[in-house]
């Protein structure tokens, strides 16, 4: 670098915003439709987001999980704008415990995701489901409790029809981070919103406040946030968008 | 309670004087509400309407009456988007209108992530003098504005012109918004708990948005704060318990790290002696670990270190790069590291404690703010110095005449656009009751 007026972008600490979404064969047809047209759309928000944020700079994984894990986002976190979309299918059973025993060996900094040389803010975790686990989920969960990054993390699940909110309450340990609809176009709303507003909850665009008593309880704070915006019938809703997130007025 | 957070596209929405607007389209979403770009239904004028999340706010029939105040009480200055009529509480929760930005300014955010840069570095110094100015008219007013940060202000890059938003926070002395402030824009008395925000806390909160539009990283981030997950135990421990100044004059524990604040180690060495000081004092030890008021700079005083850099910007004679000079000693030029040498200054008297002067070097400038007492206006030029073989000069761009005397008692009067010699000893009267005394190095 040279010159007065040189810079690059300051350095930001990652925001890590991983993806689990359930591709069983239940799935199938205009539920995982919606699902892709969600994540697809939410991806260049989330990139403006990116633009216009000084503090953290959000990466995401995407995980697609029916007979097994898939990181359908490769090895490592990538930025939201250099990922192209492609659909994913649903088939297979719900291996729930085997999504939960691969988040765990990738949250983790020599071996995972977590690597950064400006460090990370706490991650976001976002469980989309739409039945219950076929395989053992419990040792998987339990394994992923004692991973300190999940306990910080920003944990949020969306049950879709038969899905079963005990099970996404015990992977968020919040009741009040999970959401549940039975239609498809909801679904998609959903989404958008979940993944809006925990990103915005991890990257630092909100005030945490001073609600709860413990502050690295950060799915604590997006319960608060969910609650403000209108909880699971506003989330449910389409509102209005704007042509771009960071639009001036 | 059913509230709706969220308005409908062409929902009308009542203000408190009578008029409705319509919504027209969502501008963006924060952690209080959503903005929405609306429509005066009696003129068809647009503005922005922000609309309250109303569980976020501790007291929402409390803020509402503290908008109200602001609302009568007006804009600090023209910086300010200001609120400008409240809204009926509508479904439980109300929101207010504005003006909608003007086009042609940026989120400093967008400079933060090096979306958006300035035109020259004159716009980036009027840049943080506009920001000042702003914060000094806030302040005047009675106010302060609780929660300084990035996201508060846009900017022309082209001219440094600066408008302030958010401005619901904003509170008369002594109050409390319930907001406590932006992470690493806090005071770290602030993150300690020792104290809510005020005037004081506000200052501090501008030298790190100074710091950072200047230098491009954080002020308090280096190798101590290098740590793989940012965690509210680390977070209290760097910006309350532990703050190191990434440049403290006497602790280099927090250096900024090769390859990782890169925009900090490039761009310290740009900046002259006397910007450096201002901000090792605004992070000394004692103003961020006591909170020392002694230590943080009044605005008035921030208005006259950035006066002095903004005249002290010429070009490197070796490789005609925009350079920031010292005035009281040589320098290396940041980009071609030749040798600088600087002959000499021009010494008006001291301000809020401060030096003002400008460097005797071709090129650099004199302002109104220089020869006219309390002159405000930053921007209009007065003179600037001129070189040639064996003499310099300084030509007068004022409307003012200026009589010049040198130490063997003879004196001469200067008026627009005349030259005045400068040599060792002299004085010039500005004509206004402003006398600057010709000093060597």
């Amino acid at each position: 670098m040279g010159g007065i007026l040189d810079k690059v972008e300051m350095t930001r600490r990652m925001c890590p915003v991983i993806f689990l979404l359930d591709t069983s064969g239940s799935m199938a047809g205009d539920v995982i439709g919606r699902v892709n047209a969600a994540i697809e759309g939410v991806l260049p928000e989330l990139q403006s987001m990116n633009d216009v944020n000084g503090d953290a700079e959000i990466k995401i994984a995407i995980m697609a999980f029916s007979s097994g894990p898939n990181w359908v986002t490769g090895d490592q976190l990538v930025s939201p704008d250099n990922l192209a979309w492609n659909s994913l299918d649903a088939a297979g059973p719900t291996a729930m415990g085997a999504a939960f025993r691969e988040l765990n060996n990738k949250l983790s900094v020599d071996k995972g995701f977590m690597k950064r040389a400006s460090g990370s803010v706490a991650p976001v975790l976002f469980l989309l489901s739409d039945g219950a686990p076929t395989d053992d989920y419990e040792s998987g969960l339990q394994k992923l409790k004692n991973n300190n990054w999940y306990k910080v993390a920003i944990r949020v699940a969306i049950g879709y029809g038969d899905a079963d909110d005990n099970i996404l309450a015990e992977f968020t340990g919040n009741t009040e981070t999970v959401l549940h609809t039975n239609n498809p176009e909801d679904l998609k709303n959903m989404i958008r919103f979940v993944s809006i507003t925990s990103s915005m909850v991890a990257s630092r665009k909100v005030d945490p406040g001073n609600s709860n008593n413990n502050p690295d309880d950060n799915t604590a704070v997006l319960a608060d946030e969910i609650e403000a915006r209108g909880g699971e019938e506003a989330a449910a809703k389409g509102e209005i968008s704007a042509a771009k997130a960071d639009e001036a007025w | 309670m059913s509230v709706q957070t969220r308005l409908e596209r062409n929902q009308k929405v009542r203000l408190i004087d009578g008029r409705t607007v319509t919504v027209i389209d969502k501008l963006g979403e924060g952690g209080q509400g959503i903005v929405y770009k609306v429509r005066l239904d009696n003129t068809g004028k647009e503005k922005a309407l922000k609309w309250y999340y109303v569980s976020k706010l501790n007291d929402p029939k409390g803020f509402y009456k503290h908008l109200q105040d602001n609302i009568e009480s007006g804009p600090p200055s023209s910086a300010f988007i200001w609120p400008e009529q409240l809204t009926e509480w509508t479904n439980n929760t109300f929101g207010y209108i504005m003006d909608l930005y003007p086009s042609g300014y940026v989120g400093f955010s967008k400079f933060i992530t090096a979306r958006a840069n300035f035109a020259s570095a004159t716009a980036m110094v009027d840049a943080a003098i506009n920001i000042v100015k702003a914060f000094e008219a806030l302040h005047n007013k009675g106010y302060n504005y609780q929660d300084l940060n990035d996201g508060n202000f846009s900017i022309n890059p082209n001219d440094g012109s600066v408008l302030i938003c958010d401005n619901d926070n904003v509170m008369g002395h002594g109050g409390y918004s319930g907001i406590l402030g932006k992470s690493r824009y806090m005071a770290p008395e602030i993150v300690r708990g020792e104290k809510k925000p005020d005037k004081l806390t506000d200052r501090f909160s501008l030298a790190v948005v100074l710091f950072i539009l200047f230098m491009g990283d954080h002020p308090l981030e280096g190798k101590k704060t290098n740590v793989p997950a940012l965690t509210s135990k680390y977070e209290k421990k760097f910006f309350g318990e532990e703050p190191v100044f990434i440049y403290d004059k006497n602790n280099d524990s927090n250096r900024p790290i090769p390859g990782l604040h890169r925009n900090a180690i490039a761009r310290w060495k740009y900046f002259p002696s006397y910007v450096k000081e201002a901000f090792q004092q605004s992070f000394s030890k004692e103003s961020l670990l006591k909170g020392d008021s002694n230590s943080r700079l009044l605005e008035a005083m921030w208005i006259h270190v950035l006066m002095r850099l903004k005249s002290s910007l010429v070009k490197c004679p070796h490789c005609n790069s925009d350079v920031f000079i010292e005035s009281d000693r040589d320098m290396s030029c940041p980009d071609c590291k030749n040798n600088i040498h600087i002959i000499g200054y021009i010494k008006f008297p001291k301000r809020a404690n401060i030096n003002v002067c400008i460097p005797i070097y071709g090129g650099a400038k004199l302002y109104d703010y220089h020869i006219v007492p309390a002159e405000k206006n930053s921007s209009s030029c007065a003179g600037i110095v001129l070189e040639k073989p064996g003499k310099v000069g300084l030509k007068n761009l004022s409307k003012l005449k200026w009589t010049i005397k040198a130490p063997d008692g003879s004196s001469a009067t200067r008026d627009t656009n005349e030259v005045a010699v400068l040599g060792k000893g002299f004085t010039i009267d500005f004509g206004k009751g402003i006398v600057g005394e010709v000093m060597s190095n």
